[in-house]
């Protein structure tokens, strides 16, 4: 197992290091000078030698490309061109609300996905499994945005002044306080990494609520968070349930469960016990792989429910051509990936012995 | 080729003794239309295919012509004003509604599925003919060529799709042309992956071993004997994956980086209007349908062609 997960490590290296080569080839090449587009109609040309010389812009590419190198092994993302932020500071205030958002969509998905997947197999040419299949079906063909402004607009609008009635749109509601949990537990003197990650944490309103024993705070994060993760959620759930429905039917027609049924086991273990257990091995893997399609989703998610998250400031740093912060976001995001896909290979691992052999 | 085989009574079933023994092209299709997935996918997508073909004659009004001013009585953003429903006839008939521009909202919509047809075959089209041609050299020359070329692909896959789409985007220039560009290079990954483990399988079987004895040229080998085998996986995939460039397409042009105003882009149509969504929602409603309808059409074929084309799955 060990080995195996060494193995997988040092496979990804290369991989990480395309990841900040190709970034970094890609922030170069953007077309339009990044200091007339930070500084608009205040660039001069003196004014820019001085700009390129301050972010090493005069330098050769290759010099660039190194010095780059070396920042990012350091973990240090450089500083926005226009807002003169770091990224790292950018990331402890926007990357929770992507994490939230990502955390609840993938809950979303799991959960009613493995749900009516296993629904779908047991009671397989049902109605409710027709039923089942339809709403998956729909589900991967319904775009983020679309499904997005459908929901804003049937929660915010059609059912407005109903008890189910949902916000569509910012993370809380305006006047709501949110006591950073540094301060809550009086560690404003604590500072470096150990602070920024608190201040991480604390930015994840659920875990802040939580943390603090807020209940008020747990609740109005909770239902500004459904509208996003379900349009989010959905396209993953469709895929969810479908390879839940067709492994566990795969499996179901296995020998071994026959065998289970003959000697006599309730048919609800069969399901749970016998069959889940093996069926559950592909879904794993659609999981992680749908992580790429939830943080792409983001963008547009963020975008519709006013969310500033790691999406939405990309999309910002996009048309504003900063440059770095482009670079350092799209580089965290990619990592955040091909880290996650390392943790599903390991899992898939964990859970399928045969794996490890290979 | 049918003449040589003339079963004599007895060695064969009596059941099968009648039939006459079918094509593989024809089986393909006889497997494919008994999918009732591909069926409904079917008639979608012919749905489709005849709305963007006729749209000239099924729209109502020109799609890129606001009416304030050529007609009386309306406003922009007006709701679905349809007079078999009871809209009041003094009011001039727009089936779906006008949008933020005053132009009639189904007439683009129609004119929208030339649009996103094209978009998603021209996408596909592109990404299938790079990535089958990086997987097949990949897989069957294998060694360095595979690794280097794999790698690649792996690191065009690190990233989000669309994330990495918005970035390239943002180097080519916010058009149609470069989205499609975008969503088609990484999609290239896929089709490579998926043509590789097809190559892989191919390359090792007899018949191409008899190719190699009977010294046919590698190239000759690659395209004659290995590529036609290693297509069906590839349908499957190409069919699912319009289905997502057009998503991805319209998703960019829903961010302002794809489509151009004035054209009548279901996701630049959504994109423009989606401050309007509360109070006029139909500007959403009606393009985010021939989205999902579209999407649906691509999905539900590429199902059943995946249930049709690979017998381990019928069931």
């Amino acid at each position: 197992m060990t080995r195996f997960v060494i193995r997988r490590l040092l496979l990804s290296i290369p991989v990480l290091l395309g990841v900040v080569t190709l970034v970094f080839i890609l922030a170069r090449i953007i077309p339009s000078d990044p200091c007339r587009a930070a500084l608009g109609e205040k660039a001069t040309d003196e004014i820019c030698n001085a700009f390129n010389i301050r972010y090493g812009l005069d330098r050769p590419l290759p010099v660039q490309y190194v010095a780059y190198i070396g920042q990012v092994l350091t973990g240090d993302l450089g500083t926005s061109i226009r807002f003169n932020r770091t990224v790292a500071d950018m990331l402890v205030e926007r990357l929770p609300v992507t994490i939230e958002l990502t955390i609840y969509a993938l809950l979303f998905a799991t959960v009613v996905g493995i749900f009516l997947g296993r629904v779908s197999a047991i009671r397989r040419n049902s109605p409710a499994d027709t039923g089942t299949m339809i709403v998956a079906n729909l589900g991967v063909s319904i775009p983020v945005f679309v499904l997005g402004l459908a929901l804003a607009y049937l929660f915010a609008v059609v059912l407005k002044g109903s008890p189910i009635a949902l916000p569509p749109s910012g993370r809380l509601t305006p006047g709501t306080d949110v006591i950073p949990l540094a301060e809550a537990w009086g560690l404003q003197g604590l500072g470096g990494f150990p602070r920024a990650t608190l201040d991480f944490v604390s930015n994840i309103n659920t875990f802040n609520a939580i943390l603090t024993l807020n209940g008020s705070l747990l609740v109005d994060a909770i239902r500004h968070m459904i509208l996003p993760a379900l349009a989010l959620g959905t396209i993953p759930m469709a895929i969810i349930a479908r390879m839940t429905r067709s492994s566990l039917l795969d499996v179901l027609g296995l020998d071994y469960i026959r065998t289970a049924r003959a000697k006599g086991v309730a048919e609800r273990r069969v399901v749970s016990a016998h069959g889940m257990r093996n069926a559950v091995l592909p879904v794993v893997t659609v999981i992680g792989l749908s992580l790429g399609g939830l943080l792409s989703g983001a963008v547009l998610t963020e975008t519709i429910f006013n969310l500033t998250g790691i999406g939405k400031s990309i999309v910002e740093a996009i048309s504003g051509r900063d440059y770095i912060v482009i670079q350092g976001l799209v580089l965290v995001v990619a990592i955040i990936y091909v880290v996650v896909n390392l943790v599903v290979d390991v899992s898939y691992a964990i859970l399928d012995p045969r794996i490890r052999l290979q | 080729m049918t003449a040589a085989i003339n079963p004599s009574p007895g060695l064969v079933p009596d059941a099968l003794a009648g039939q006459k023994p079918g094509s593989l092209r024809r089986d393909t299709l006889r497997n494919v239309l008994r999918q009732r997935s591909a069926i409904i996918g079917l008639a979608f997508l012919g749905f489709l295919v005849g709305v963007a073909f006729l749209a000239p004659v099924i729209a109502t009004h020109d799609p890129n012509v606001p009416m304030i001013g050529l007609e009386q009585g309306i406003k922009v953003r007006m709701a679905p004003c349809i007079h078999l429903l009871g809209c009041p006839a003094t009011q001039p008939e727009h089936l779906m509604g006008l949008d933020g521009n005053g132009r009639d909202v189904f007439s683009r919509v129609v004119f929208g599925a030339q649009v996103s047809l094209r978009i998603g075959i021209l996408t596909v089209g592109f990404a299938i003919i790079l990535g089958t041609l990086i997987g097949a050299i990949a897989g069957f020359f294998g060694g360095k060529i595979d690794n280097v070329l794999m790698r690649l692909m792996d690191v065009l896959l690190a990233f989000p799709s669309l994330l990495l789409a918005i970035s390239i985007v943002t180097v080519l220039g916010q058009s149609l042309i470069n989205a499609q560009l975008a969503i088609g290079i990484v999609a290239i990954p896929v089709f490579a992956r998926v043509m590789r483990a097809s190559v892989l399988s191919v390359r090792e079987q007899e018949f191409v071993t008899a190719s190699r004895a009977l010294g046919e040229s590698q190239a000759g080998i690659l395209m004659r004997r290995v590529m036609p085998n290693a297509l069906t996986p590839l349908i499957v995939q190409g069919t699912l994956g319009i289905a997502g460039a057009i998503i991805d397409v319209a998703a960019l042009s829903f961010l302002g980086m794809g489509a151009q105003p004035p054209l009548a882009e279901w996701g630049s149509m959504i994109g423009i209007e989606r401050n309007a969504v509360f109070a006029a929602p139909h500007l959403i409603i009606f393009p985010g349908l021939a989205i999902v309808v579209t999407c649906l059409a691509f999905n539900l074929l590429g199902d059943g062609l995946r249930d049709a084309l690979d017998p381990r799955l019928n069931r």
